[in-house]
């Protein structure tokens, strides 16, 4: 008897809750983020491009992806297009062995300024050049894969207070503003939106050829350095 | 004389129309003109004017002189630079006119000879308005060329030192030099001449023996020693300002590199493949020896004519090398026309023209293709 008039409540609890969360997720609209690598071969631009699902009304629109030990952004390059405002983006950490192939390097992480986009007006978008670099070889396979995740959305705002079922508060290491006494904070979506990973296929030597390469290099190499010889002891001037 | 400023100015004012260029490119197209280490100069160059190392900069593998130099390029225009490479590029014409008049080449085609292969040549004036400093090697390299053959063993050693610090590959010189100072005509050749004959009777490994031990000349001693001290003193100062990381950068890169990326040698793939194998260093090793063999036999074949010696030298060793990026195939472009031994020279001293031109066809053509597959270093 009892559990029977507790049984009405619980679904009507539960029913509430339900349609709580489903108004919470309404009222969140997902951001949409896509990455694109344009170009071809070892030097690429990543291009990002962001719809946010409300407007960001003064915000700055940032983009942080995690780029694996197989990409790299070169800081100088950066820094010159940062000079010709082209592209205003962070690296961490911000001194790069731009020379070191991948199995010597590090991850990093970008945190890359969107600009406005004309196409829509919660559209935001920027690109930056990225350099692949050389992987190990390979056995029984030409291509090594490097895969990008998906960036993550941050708003920098500072007089605008954000929704909080949406937003929250993260933690970047660069500050929102050069102002430190201002109230800006950095937010991240709640939901992270479902994405595809992007793949770059940097192409490889293939182990197997090892002994080919090395046995037809010194073959080559020494056959000219015999040709070589055999010039210099017919024209040269040995006698004193 | 006419013909040889016309020359001159004709050779300045087709630089000064590159480099204006290069700023017109660089400014409006993404593509830039100028070179990639001329940024990496200039960025060294702004460390050294507040105070800090050059080597702060990354990729900065060059002497701190050329940094300091290179300060202008802060203080008045960045442009700067390439106008100091192009004054080292005609004051190496100018070296390379006297040598060639002290050779005997009359005046009429010693200037013509220069005009073609230098001044007008579209590669050198291509190199040095993208701002790239092997102007500044070049003429330190002729220069110690033409004061060895005109007798001045001691303005010749102070180049030479210069040239070692600036860039290894003129390392390899100093047995030709050496080989040239120990036979010069004049100083004893009737001695040298008697124990010639001599030693033809002698077998050869005897023979080669003899050469060694007779290269400790006063002129080779006094070339070493002043070549020596100079190499030595800028060593120690900058050590002294810099620390460990002027030698890493400076010196021993250049030593130990093995670059698996952009590599135009003949062992790109080989090194890259075996990176990591326990067979690197034999590979390595195996690579080195042929590179050193040539070197050792084409100085004594050919060390009579110091210029042609030094061509093939540098020919051989960018060939060889293990590591061979586009601007180090320019070295023997630069060496070849700026000397000009097998084109230019009088009718006695030239070499035998059928053989000597395929030797040198061969290679300069290996030098034109590698210089024309792209100048960016990535």
């Amino acid at each position: 008897m009892a559990g029977g008039r507790r049984g009405p409540v619980r679904v009507g609890a539960a029913l509430g809750a339900l349609l709580c969360a489903l108004h919470v997720q309404a009222a969140c609209r997902d951001t949409t983020v896509t990455q694109e690598l344009l170009k071809e071969g070892f030097h690429r631009d990543l291009l990002v491009k962001v719809e946010l699902g409300e407007d960001a009304g003064g915000c700055a629109v940032a983009a942080q992806m995690r780029l694996p030990p197989g990409i790299y952004v070169d800081p100088y390059e950066l820094a010159t297009l940062q000079q010709h405002n082209l592209t205003k983006a962070m690296l961490f950490p911000d001194v790069i062995d731009v020379e070191a192939p991948e199995y010597l390097a590090e991850a990093l992480v970008l945190l890359l300024f969107l600009e406005p986009d004309a196409r829509c007006s919660r559209c935001f978008g920027a690109a930056v050049p990225v350099h692949a670099r050389y992987h190990r070889p390979a056995r029984g396979t030409r291509q090594a894969v490097v895969a990008l995740q998906s960036p993550e959305v941050l708003l920098c705002c500072c007089h605008r207070h954000l929704s909080a079922e949406c937003w929250e508060p993260a933690e970047v290491d660069t500050p929102c503003s050069s102002d430190t006494n201002s109230p800006c904070q950095w937010h991240t979506t709640k939901h992270r939106p479902a994405y595809e990973e992007s793949m770059l296929r940097v192409p490889v030597g293939l182990r197997e050829h090892s002994s080919l390469v090395c046995a037809l290099t010194l073959l080559t190499t020494g056959l000219c350095s015999g040709l070589i010889l055999a010039a210099a002891c017919k024209y040269g001037h040995f006698s004193q | 004389m006419a013909g040889a400023s016309a020359a001159l100015l004709a050779g300045l004012l087709g630089r000064l129309a590159l480099v204006l260029y290069g700023l017109y490119q660089d400014r409006t197209m993404r593509v830039r003109y100028t070179d990639v280490d001329y940024r990496v100069f200039t960025d060294a160059a702004r460390l050294v004017t507040e105070g800090r190392s050059p080597y702060r900069r990354a990729t900065y593998r060059y002497t701190p002189l050329l940094a300091w130099l290179l300060t202008p390029n802060v203080f008045l225009a960045e442009a700067f630079g390439k106008l100091l490479f192009v004054a080292g590029d005609l004051a190496a014409a100018g070296v390379a006119y006297r040598a060639l008049r002290r050779r005997g080449v009359a005046a009429g085609r010693a200037c013509g000879c220069c005009a073609a292969a230098w001044l007008l040549n579209p590669l050198p004036m291509a190199v040095s308005s993208r701002g790239n400093a092997e102007a500044l090697v070049a003429l330190l390299v002729l220069a110690t060329l033409h004061w060895v053959e005109a007798g001045s063993v001691g303005k010749a050693a102070v180049c030479y030192g210069l040239a070692v610090h600036m860039k290894i590959y003129p390392l390899s010189y100093a047995l030709p030099i050496a080989l040239r100072l120990r036979a010069r005509p004049g100083r004893g050749e009737a001695a040298l001449r008697a124990r010639g004959d001599r030693a033809a009777k002698v077998a050869s490994v005897a023979r080669l023996w003899h050469l060694l031990v007779e290269m400790l000349s006063r002129d080779v001693l006094l070339f070493g020693t002043v070549a020596g001290s100079v190499l030595a003193a800028l060593t120690v100062a900058f050590y002294h300002l810099y620390g460990w990381e002027f030698l890493e950068h400076a010196y021993l890169y250049h030593l130990t590199r093995r670059d698996i990326r952009h590599n135009f040698s003949p062992y790109f793939y080989m090194l890259y493949l075996t990176a990591e194998s326990k067979w690197s260093f034999a590979l390595g090793l195996a690579a080195f020896l042929p590179q050193l063999l040539l070197l050792l036999v084409v100085s004594i074949a050919f060390y009579r004519d110091l210029a042609f010696s030094c061509f093939l030298h540098t020919a051989i060793f960018v060939t060889f090398n293990k590591v061979c990026t586009s601007q180090s195939s320019q070295k023997p472009a630069e060496i070849l026309t700026a000397t000009n031994s097998a084109f230019c020279s009088p009718e006695e001293l030239k070499p035998q023209a059928g053989q000597t031109n395929v030797v040198v066809d061969g290679v300069g053509a290996k030098v034109k293709l590698s210089g024309q597959l792209g100048p960016e270093r990535s």
